[in-house]
Formats: structure tokens, C-alpha cells, sequence
């Protein structure tokens, strides 16, 4: 047996999938990021038929007419794939709007079972809806359900009755099949009619004790985080907050453990190998292997810190009120306010936040947020954060801030440039985004957020990272003739053939060393390895002890192994930043944008950014700080120069063309 | 003796990497690891609301 799980987005739909599969997808307290269906069988516990039963949760849906892609795959699923069952969440505190969409579905003859979700949230703001009175006008049965709750959640009764009205026929009580649905007069004067039967239905159904038009403290806390000049100072203190704790104060704490386990096992192997075993295999057990990994595994606990912090920040619904902060800023640049939610879902992962992009209709929007959306620090990058910022900037959560709101002005100024060239500097954009209500965010929530992030982190360690430090280590201990290269020789290993033409490209920007040019270079295939390189090359261990090597005591000593200026350490972040993400990241892009001139204009576009910006941070850095500009100013001020040169003529050419479609169209 | 053990270590550990890759890939994950970025029945699903 099919069950469909529908609903207006943020009605509940993935936590109350989660609750009756028993899987852990994600859920975010806000609107519109659900993209794909997932499926999921319905735990034995809730289930007392005998058939199984498979519940498919559906992206949020406002109407049976697609207007996203997102609303698409509900409307087809429910339209073409023949479920059993419709089990439609209806989110208590905003009845009227959910009906609108459900008295559609009532429509297509599935039996259908209203969810009221979210009913406990209806009790405490004093709105009572009478559930027999809703089921007899809508011809269907209708659950009181809280989706979140553990124990009185009323999911068990609504599985057992989405069972008991298995092949019977659905009645609607309101029938628009006589409308001729190429007729657009005709389908609003039906939605027209809809909405007046939905409000005839809610006035009869749903008694408020509070007027929705009285201010709540709902809408005097959002005066001042959602403020159209405080919002973003605001948020950039909230930011500063979670990298200081995650960065600063917490997370190294309980990396310090972490790290000692790691340096322990380090130990123990090294004594079990002992003196008999070949160098190279101890090497690329204990440096590549062990060493590049552990090294990369010590900055689990502030990657896990700073993601439940988020999910925290998420969860609450804060996250939201960032959105609509930025969209003032984002519609100035051509792009949708939408826009704004792959990127916060790139703050996690970029691939997922560039998926998130298939919600923006519009194409340029959607192909530009595709290519911009990296450029938000993901949780690959952390490691390399963290690593700089306790290495030559004393742990200083400012770094992990300015690389954020770095990374948001790099994206405003790309979408700037990007309408420009496309010539659609005149285009309009319009974004209306649903608020979710404020709420204390789940700790348990945040919980799994952050230990399924830890999750993927320790996986990829031990798969990708694992192997490029074993390949790194293997190709910094050979030759190209295949043998091994002597202490002190490293710059004729393969690894440094390899890497030094790249890291003569890399003399203007300051870090023009074959080290951390290969670093850079594995970078691509995840951003963690630039960690697990820089450990595997320079043969440091770990980067968080505080007895050697430390994040903060010791730190020096990290440093001057790398040889690098704290200004040259700044640019070599930002280029591992802000120059195109991983290969799989860019296949999503490729995914996303299904056009290759977009794809190779987005990635040549990043590597200018990255290369750009390191320069100018480098340069005038060590002007400041040395009074001189550095090392290979000329020839990567001529590289910058040819860069920004053509993006201005293409963005002039760019206008001529919206001034020529402007003329057209007056 | 003592080589060839360590050798069979790393071998594993590294075959071990591989399969794991090679698995998800098949499972149409497209960044080894993480939760999100699983393929659905036409591209990935990646994030839900709720």
C-alpha cells in the first residue's frame, strides 16, 4: 500500500515521515527547500494491518498547479503514480491557507486523510478547530496529530484509519472538473469560488480567541531581527557567535581530547611497527594514512559544534529572517530571495545547496544562484578555516565570520555582474516567503542534524581523504623513476614535479611553494584534503595539539614549517575558498545549470574570484604590513588586470543589450 | 614477515576505501558520506522541509 504524504511546505510533512518510518531525512523550519520525493516503509509499531505500507514524502505543495519544479513532482506523483492513500498535512495554525490545496486533492477521488498537524501549537495560541465538524464538511476523516511529539502524537490512529479507507471512493465537497482549465478566466474565477468555500469552512470550524491582525511578540522580535538596517549587523553577531564558540572556546576543547586519542594511536602503531619495517610502508601507514586522516578527524568536534549551533539557529527559525534580510539585497542584484535558501543549505554541504537551486523558476536566477551558491564556506572548508585561523590568527573567530560575509558580498557582486553581462539588468524580481513561527529549537533535532553531518565527515575521511593522503604520501616519496627520494630531496618527488609549474602561477598571490600548491590542487577532489595534504607534505601530524603543534600555544612552530606570512596565510584561504569547490559540487552544478557555457563561464568565473581576491588580499596586505607590494606583483597585476578588463567589456556589451530590449519593449 | 603484514594493512585499509566509494556511487550518492545527497528517481533529494 502507497501512501502519499502532501501538504503546504513547513506543515510538518518530513518530521511526521520521520516519526512513522523511523528514518532521519532532514527538516528545516522553513519553507520551500523539499525538492524530492523519498520513500520510506511505516515502522511495525504504527502499522497493526497486515499490509506494508509505503509512505512517499512529497516537496510542500501550495496548489495542484505546478508553479515550481518542486510543486511539479507533488501534482505528478499524486496525479500519476496512483497512491492508495493521500494522507494530507494541514498545518493547524493556518487552516484556511492549507485547505485551499486540500480541497484540490479531495478532488482527484484518492481517499484522502487530513493530518492536523502542529494541533499543540493551536492550543497554546488559543485557537480551537472542531475536528468532527471539519471531517463532515470536507467528506473526509481528519487525525489531530504533533508530528514532533514521541508519545501522544496521534500517528498511530492516523495510520490505522488511512488503512480502514483503503479503496473507497473520495467525495468532493468542491467540484471543479466542469472548468475548462485552458480557460485562465475561468480557473481564477473557480479559485476564486474555492477560497470563499474554504473561508465559509474555516469560519464554521475554527474558533480564535486572538485576532490575527493584533501584534504579537512574534512581530516585535522580527522588527528587530528581520530590520532592514539592524538585520545584518545582527546577523553578523550571531555568526561571530557560533564561530567563537565553535572555533574559539568550545570546539578546540573537546578537539584537545580528541587529538591526544589520535596522537595515542599514532604512538601505538609507530611501537608496534618498530625499526624492522621498510621506511616507505611505515611512512604511508603512520604520515598518509593515520597522520593525513587524523588530522583531518581533529577538527571533527568544531565542524560538529558549529553545526548544531546552526541547526539550532535553523531550527528556531531565525534562519528564515536571514532569508528575507537578504532578499533587499539579492532582488538589487537580479536574484530571487530565494536565492537565499541554497546558499544558508550550502553552508552545509554545496551539492545539496546547488540542488536546492531547481526551486527558482526563473533561469538566469537558478543558473546563477547554482554558480554562486559555492562560494559560501560548506562544511569541507571548516577544516581549512579552523586550521588558519588557529595557525597565524591566535584562533581568532573573526576569520571564520569575514569568511562567511566575504563569500556573501563575492556572491552579490557575482550576481551583479552575472545580470549585467546577461544583459537582464532590468528584469524584476518578486519574492514572497512564508515566515515560520519562532520556536525553542529541539535540541534533539539539532542533535541528529550534527551527528549525521559528524557522520559524513568521518566517512569521508576514511574513503576519499584516506586515499588521496596514501596517493599524496606515495607520490611525495618516489621519484619518477620509481625510487625512493632521500631526506631533504623532496622537491624531486613526483608530488613536487606535479605541483611546482601550478605553484609558479601561485608567486603573486604569496604562497608560490609546491606544498601548498598540491595542496590546493587536491583541494578539488574534497576541500578537507587541503588539511590532510598540508599534514601529509610538511609531516605534521595534527594541527590541534597543544604540546607541539598547537591551534593556539605552538602555533609559530606550524607556521614557520609553512613558511608563509600571516597576509600570504589569509590569500591561500580565500583561493581555497573562493576558487571552485570540489568535483562533485561542479557535477551538480553541470546538473543544475544543463548547460555547458553556464558551467565553464561559472567555473572560469570562480577561479577568477578566488585568484582575484587572493591577489588584492596578498598584495596589499604585505603593502601594509611591509611597505612594499610582494613578490610577482607585476605579472599577477597583469593576469588581474586582463580579468577585469574583460568582465567589464562583457558586462558593457551586456548592457547595450538591455538598453536596446528596454527601447523595444517601450 | 613484518613488511608483507603491514603491506596486507595498508592494501585493506585501501580496498576497503575503494569498495566503499565504489558502493555508495552505485547507490547514486554523489559526494561520498553525506546524508542529503542521495539520488532519488530523477536526480538527487537532497533537503526536505518539514
Amino acid at each position: 500500500m502507497k501512501v502519499a504524504l502532501t501538504g503546504n511546505p513547513n506543515s510538518g510533512k518530513t518530521t511526521l515521515f520521520n516519526a512513522i518510518t523511523g528514518k532521519i531525512e532532514r527538516v528545516g523550519n522553513w519553507a520551500g527547500v523539499t525538492i524530492e520525493k523519498k520513500e520510506g516503509k511505516v515502522k511495525k509499531s504504527l502499522n497493526k494491518g497486515n499490509t506494508s505500507i509505503t509512505a512517499v514524502d512529497l516537496p510542500g505543495a501550495y496548489s495542484m498547479s505546478p508553479f515550481t519544479s518542486e510543486e511539479n513532482v507533488t501534482s505528478d506523483f499524486v496525479k500519476n503514480e496512483n497512491p492508495d492513500i493521500i494522507i494530507n498535512i494541514v498545518d493547524a495554525t493556518n487552516l484556511s491557507r492549507s485547505l485551499f490545496f486540500a480541497t484540490q486533492l479531495l478532488e482527484l477521488g484518492i481517499p484522502v486523510v487530513v493530518a492536523l498537524n502542529k494541533s499543540d501549537l493551536n492550543k497554546k495560541k488559543g485557537i480551537a478547530i472542531n475536528v468532527e465538524a471539519l471531517s463532515q464538511r470536507l467528506g473526509c476523516s481528519v487525525v489531530e496529530t504533533i508530528s514532533t511529539d514521541g508519545n501522544h502524537n496521534g500517528l498511530e490512529e492516523l495510520i490505522s484509519t488511512a488503512i480502514e479507507i483503503k479503496g473507497k471512493r473520495q467525495k468532493a465537497p468542491f467540484d471543479s472538473s466542469a472548468v475548462d482549465m485552458a480557460d485562465k478566466s475561468a480557473i481564477e474565477a473557480s479559485d476564486r469560488k474555492r477560497f470563499e468555500f474554504v473561508k465559509s469552512i474555516v469560519s464554521e470550524v475554527e474558533n480564535r480567541k486572538v485576532s490575527s491582525n493584533r501584534q504579537t511578540k512574534q512581530d516585535a522580535i522580527d522588527r528587530v531581527l528581520a530590520h532592514k538596517w539592524f538585520g545584518i549587523p545582527i546577523f553578523a553577531v550571531v555568526m561571530w557567535a557560533v564561530f567563537s564558540i565553535s572555533q574559539t572556546h568550545l570546539g578546540p576543547l573537546l578537539a584537545d581530547t580528541l587529538v591526544g586519542w589520535i596522537d595515542g594511536f599514532y604512538g601505538w602503531a609507530e611501537g608496534l611497527l618498530g625499526e624492522g619495517v621498510s621506511p616507505v610502508l611505515s611512512s604511508i601507514l603512520l604520515d598518509g594514512i593515520i597522520g593525513g586522516v587524523g588530522a583531518v578527524i581533529g577538527f571533527l568536534p568544531l565542524i560538529m559544534v558549529l553545526f548544531f549551533l546552526l541547526a539550532l539557529l535553523e531550527d528556531c527559525g531565525y534562519m528564515a529572517r536571514v532569508a528575507a534580510v537578504m532578499d533587499r539585497f539579492f532582488k538589487r542584484v537580479g536574484l530571487s530571495g530565494k536565492s537565499i535558501i541554497p546558499i544558508i543549505i550550502g553552508t552545509g554541504c554545496a551539492i545539496p545547496g546547488i540542488m536546492a537551486t531547481r526551486t527558482i523558476k526563473n533561469e538566469r536566477q537558478r543558473r546563477t544562484t547554482a554558480m554562486l551558491t559555492p562560494f559560501i564556506p560548506c562544511g569541507a572548508k571548516l577544516p581549512v578555516i579552523a586550521l588558519f585561523a588557529g595557525v597565524f590568527f591566535n584562533d581568532a573567530a573573526w576569520v571564520g565570520t569575514t569568511m562567511y560575509f566575504v563569500g556573501i558580498a563575492f556572491i552579490i557582486l557575482g550576481a551583479l555582474i552575472v545580470v549585467r553581462i546577461t544583459g537582464e539588468k532590468n528584469a524584476k524580481s518578486f519574492f514572497i516567503m512564508e515566515l515560520p513561527e519562532y520556536r525553542f529549537p529541539s535540541i534533539k533535532r539539532a542533535t541528529i542534524s550534527m551527528f549525521s553531518r559528524a557522520k559524513a565527515f568521518i566517512i569521508k575521511a576514511g574513503t576519499i581523504i584516506l586515499l588521496c593522503n596514501a596517493v599524496v604520501q606515495l607520490m611525495q616519496t618516489f621519484n619518477w623513476q620509481f625510487q625512493v627520494v632521500t631526506e631533504g630531496a623532496a622537491d624531486a618527488s613526483i608530488l613536487a614535479s606535479i605541483a611546482s609549474p601550478f605553484a609558479i602561477l601561485l608567486i603573486p598571490l604569496g604562497f608560490g611553494v609546491w606544498q601548498l600548491a598540491a595542496a590546493a590542487i587536491t583541494g578539488f577532489i574534497a576541500k578537507e584534503n587541503v588539511v590532510g595534504t598540508l599534514a601529509v607534505v610538511y609531516s605534521i601530524t595534527n594541527f590541534i595539539n597543544t604540546e607541539e603543534l598547537a591551534l593556539v600555544e605552538g602555533a609559530s612552530d606550524v607556521a614557520s614549517v609553512m613558511g608563509l606570512s600571516s597576509v600570504a596565510a589569509l590569500a591561500y584561504l580565500m583561493f581555497n575558498l573562493f576558487t571552485p569547490p570540489c568535483f562533485a559540487a561542479i557535477g551538480a552544478m553541470n546538473s543544475e545549470m544543463e548547460n555547458k557555457k553556464w558551467l565553464w563561464s561559472g567555473i572560469a568565473f570562480q577561479f577568477a574570484t578566488g585568484y582575484v581576491a587572493s591577489f588584492i588580499t596578498y598584495q596589499i596586505g604585505t603593502l601594509l604590513t611591509t611597505g612594499a607590494f610582494g613578490s610577482g606583483f607585476l605579472p599577477g597585476f597583469i593576469v588581474v588586470a586582463v580579468i577585469v578588463v574583460y568582465v567589464a567589456y562583457l558586462m558593457r556589451r551586456g548592457d547595450k543589450r538591455a538598453t536596446e530590449k528596454l527601447a523595444l519593449s517601450i | 614477515m613484518a613488511n608483507i603484514i603491514v603491506m596486507v594493512i595498508i592494501l585493506t585499509i585501501v580496498v576497503a576505501a575503494i569498495a566503499k566509494i565504489v558502493i555508495e556511487k552505485r547507490k547514486g550518492v554523489k559526494c561520498v558520506g553525506c546524508p542529503y545527497s542521495q539520488t532519488g528517481d530523477s536526480n538527487c533529494s537532497c533537503n526536505d522541509s518539514r
